[in-house]
């Protein structure tokens, strides 16, 4: 028998964590707030707590909150599109796409000029990846060709990524481009909000618009286009989506991995296997996840010598995300070797 | 006269260049089980599909007077149920969610099912037999089992037009005839029904008209006497059989392949 959903208790217990993360994060930081102080700068903006919550803070946490609900979101809904649990918003190579922006402005000292010009390369990189997609595999392409030509997107924005890192003019651009890649939110200020917010919002809306088809794809693409799906304008507009969400997440954020491949399962076991049930408690999920790794990067202490003062949030997802992948490889690897499901 | 809900005429299906259905003309008429018989590779799973809307044809098909074409996606999904062969589930949904996605055509994809849906789910269910195991998840079940929540996913449709890929296939003896029974039934409570069935004793004994695909040439069509003979069971099938008369009507019954 299957367990009975629980998704609205579970989508009020997230919102409570997430509300309790969101203070937790408007805490902590080498100048630690009590949770009055720092509710106290929130709202009032006065002195030294208010200039820390209100401009550093603050604009930190709502990243946080609004890029792992993307990447949990984005992860949901590329399960749902590809019928596949091991499916995550990486696939179609637009966050990759978006570093070798992000990499190519840190490198040339670009990003001097205005604090828009790395989320901007990240975004322009994305964009010009879903262009090639959509050019390469075609509007009617297949799941197949899709997914191929994603993979050598994918492949191709690592490679130029790393050519860029090679030809870096100083020793000091590379390292930054390094940390950059492992994902930090560190520094975030409201102008990468204001960048960000559009196209993250604009994801979640074509995420949100296209969720039901997930449900009828449960059934194969034939018997979803039976029931009235258009299958080739979903996908297609599912990739743009996640492309623009997750682009412009990485834009801002540095590549983040593992939410988007975490969150939906996380969720999974309380809301049953309905694809499109499963979109807004693994974007919740995906938002809880990210705020109390950014958390835990103020709180991890590290080497005051080391070139970093904080843990970057790709290490924490990563190392988090990858146990997790891994033993669900070993949970369904019976499945992934090919027995019928 | 009955009335046609779907007219064929012509129609040509090419998949990558190569021709698979090559002229095919005939009528789906409401209150009739008509079954389409041919051996494998013979085009019948494409015909399927390109009635269904879901590849594109040449020639004309026309749904109660109207294009298939110029059917938006939902307006099709309400005037055809169609069930694919294979019977897939990727997810470890209750088979009653998944019966219910059969309303998707009539429901506002954002709001629950109304009580109507809900009463058409319930139908399709037990007339299905799987009633019992409603809230069960659907990767948990036997294949026959599968076999019959798929095809309660059809039906709950309630559309005018059903046409079913291999609806059969994989079920017990007993399934075999409910599920035919129960194609006979839809058919003659109004809908127009279309099965693709490979069982010759199943499609004589249940269809009011079969269809002979070919290599993608309709090469006859009519009631079962009639087509069903020994001489086009050779030639199209290259099996040598004869004809039975039985309780149940005249039954091919199938000796050996023809070498």
């Amino acid at each position: 028998m299957q367990a009975k959903p629980q998704t609205t208790p579970l989508i009020i217990g997230l919102i409570a964590s997430i509300v309790v993360l969101a203070i937790l994060s408007l805490m902590v930081g080498p100048s630690g707030l009590s949770p009055r102080a720092a509710l106290a700068g929130l709202l009032d903006g006065e002195g030294a707590p208010g200039l820390i919550v209100r401009s550093i803070r603050l604009p930190r946490t709502v990243l946080a909150l609004l890029i792992g609900a993307t990447f949990g979101l984005a992860g949901a809904a590329l399960q749902g599109l590809l019928r596949n649990p091991l499916a995550e918003p990486a696939l179609f190579g637009a966050p990759q796409a978006a570093s070798v922006g992000a990499s190519f402005v840190i490198a040339y000292g670009l990003s001097g000029a205005t604090s828009f010009a790395v989320p901007l390369a990240g975004i322009v990189g994305a964009l010009l990846s879903i262009g090639g997609l959509v050019a390469i595999a075609g509007r009617r392409a297949s799941l197949t060709v899709t997914l191929l030509a994603g993979l050598a997107l994918a492949s191709f924005a690592g490679a130029a990524t790393a050519l860029i890192l090679n030809l870096a003019p100083t020793p000091y651009a590379a390292l930054e481009i390094a940390f950059w890649l492992l994902g930090s939110l560190e520094d975030r200020s409201v102008d990468h909000l204001i960048i960000a917010t559009p196209f993250l919002l604009a994801s979640w809306v074509l995420l949100a618009l296209h969720a039901p088809a997930f449900r009828a794809l449960t059934l194969g693409e034939d018997a979803a286009a039976s029931l009235g799906v258009d299958i080739d304008r979903t996908r297609i507009m599912v990739v743009i989506a996640v492309a623009l969400g997750v682009g412009a997440a990485v834009a801002v954020a540095g590549s983040i991995g593992f939410i988007g491949l975490v969150a939906p399962h996380l969720v999974r076991r309380r809301v049953g296997s309905d694809p499109a049930r499963v979109c807004l408690p693994a974007a919740l999920m995906g938002a809880a996840l990210l705020l109390a790794a950014d958390v835990a990067v103020r709180l991890i202490p590290t080497n005051p010598n080391a070139t970093a003062i904080e843990l970057k949030l790709g290490v924490v997802t990563a190392l988090i995300g990858v146990p997790f992948f891994l033993m669900m490889i070993f949970r369904e690897r019976q499945l992934l070797s090919g027995a019928p499901s | 006269m009955s009335v046609v809900n779907l007219k064929a005429e012509d129609v040509v299906v090419r998949l990558g260049g190569t021709l698979v259905v090559d002229g095919a003309t005939f009528d789906l008429k409401a209150g009739e089980l008509a079954v389409l018989i041919g051996p494998n590779g013979a085009g019948k799973t494409t015909l399927a599909r390109a009635l269904a809307g879901l590849i594109p044809a040449e020639g004309r098909i026309a749904i109660e007077g109207r294009s298939l074409a110029s059917l938006t996606p939902r307006q099709r999904a309400q005037r055809i149920a169609y069930l694919p062969q294979g019977h897939v589930f990727h997810w470890p949904m209750a088979v009653a969610a998944i019966v219910a996605l059969g309303r998707h055509p009539h429901a506002d994809a954002f709001s629950g099912l109304s009580a109507a849906d809900r009463a058409a789910v319930e139908r399709a269910l037990s007339a299905t037999d799987t009633l019992t195991f409603a809230a069960r998840a659907v990767t948990t079940l036997s294949g026959g089992e599968r076999a019959r929540v798929a095809l309660a996913r059809a039906l709950a449709s309630e559309a005018p037009i059903l046409i079913a890929d291999e609806p059969t296939v994989s079920l017990d003896p007993r399934h075999q005839l409910v599920v035919m029974e129960l194609l006979a039934r839809v058919a003659h409570t109004g809908a127009a029904v279309l099965a693709i069935v490979h069982d010759l004793t199943l499609a004589a004994r249940f269809a009011d008209r079969i269809l002979v695909l070919e290599r993608g040439r309709l090469n006859a069509q009519g009631a079962a006497r009639e087509v069903l003979t020994p001489e086009r069971i050779a030639s199209v099938f290259g099996v040598e059989a004869e004809i039975i008369d039985s309780a149940v009507g005249a039954i091919p019954i199938l000796r050996r392949p023809i070498v």
